[in-house]
């Protein structure tokens, strides 16, 4: 486990990103354990007949793989606060890319700030938001 | 259209939703659904030598507990169709195996925003989740847009 301190931390890093094919499967079995086994989560034609594209990800879905990539980046990383905007409908089959940067460094509490998203091949944001996280000091 | 509704349903609680303890099982399948590899929540074993002394839930396991009442029964309608807008989520303390959960339900805002594409109104649906102790384990902030 590489545990990051705050003092390891700068302005700006960027957080490993997380490049993945989003499988339909993958979309279903979050359903499932979410309690959503719904037919805009789990099959096109359901989807589509609410007036969907085809099945989507539900926006939790989407938080928990940016919450992921927080806790992938630094495991000892206890998230306090995350909040994301479901900007367009999450379509699985594709790859999608879960992003993040550290925009401030809070030395009071020892926490970071966070930009983060998804987004997909052509760099369009379909999921934004910020996060905080507070992080081990050396001090 | 202007936003008029009566203002006093804002901030009252409108549901109050008791759930059976959450089990090592949900965490582990929550975390693998998300491709987690931390030990904290994926391993028992780690996670007993780690900073909580156990196996936690990852942060968004909250979102997943469903209200009995997922508005009030008066709530008017804004708009002819809904999305889900996004969350906000504050987290106060880890989840563990074992914990019993209740949450409280309030309308916390409704606001209009207008754009573009015409007029938006947006209902923000305040969850507060308590453990067993009656500690504040989250506060979700969930907005919901019509129009």
């Amino acid at each position: 486990m590489n545990t990051l301190y705050f003092e390891d931390i700068e302005e700006g890093d960027e957080l490993p990103s997380i490049d993945m094919f989003l499988s339909k499967d993958q979309v279903r079995q979050y359903a499932r354990t979410a309690g959503m086994y719904v037919p805009r989560f789990t099959d096109d034609e359901g989807a589509r007949a609410e007036g969907l594209p085809g099945m989507i990800a539900p926006g939790v879905m989407s938080m928990g793989l940016l919450a992921r990539m927080i806790s992938d980046w630094n495991p000892a990383a206890l998230i306090t606060r995350i909040g994301t905007t479901f900007r367009s409908p999450v379509l699985p089959e594709r790859n999608v890319h879960l992003r993040g940067a550290v925009t401030q460094k809070i030395e009071a509490d020892h926490t970071v700030e966070c930009d983060i998203w998804m987004e997909n091949d052509d760099g369009e944001r379909w999921v934004i938001g910020t996060a905080t996280a507070k992080v081990p000091s050396k001090g | 259209m202007a936003l008029e509704f009566d203002r006093s349903i804002i901030g009252q609680i409108f549901d109050e939703t008791a759930f059976p303890p959450v089990t090592k099982e949900e965490i582990l399948e929550f975390a693998a659904a998300l491709g987690e590899t931390n030990p904290f929540y994926t391993d028992e074993a780690a996670a007993a030598k780690g900073p909580y002394g156990g196996l936690v839930a990852p942060p968004t396991l909250v979102t997943k507990l469903r209200a009995k009442k997922f508005t009030p029964e008066h709530l008017p309608k804004f708009g002819k169709v809904g999305f889900d807008g996004g969350r906000d989520l504050e987290i106060f303390a880890p989840v563990r195996p074992g914990d019993q959960l209740t949450m409280l339900s309030t309308i916390h805002d409704i606001y209009e925003k207008t754009g573009r594409t015409g007029s938006m109104y947006f209902i923000v649906i305040r969850n507060e989740v308590k453990n067993q102790n009656g500690e504040r384990v989250a506060l979700i902030d969930h907005r919901i847009m019509q129009r």
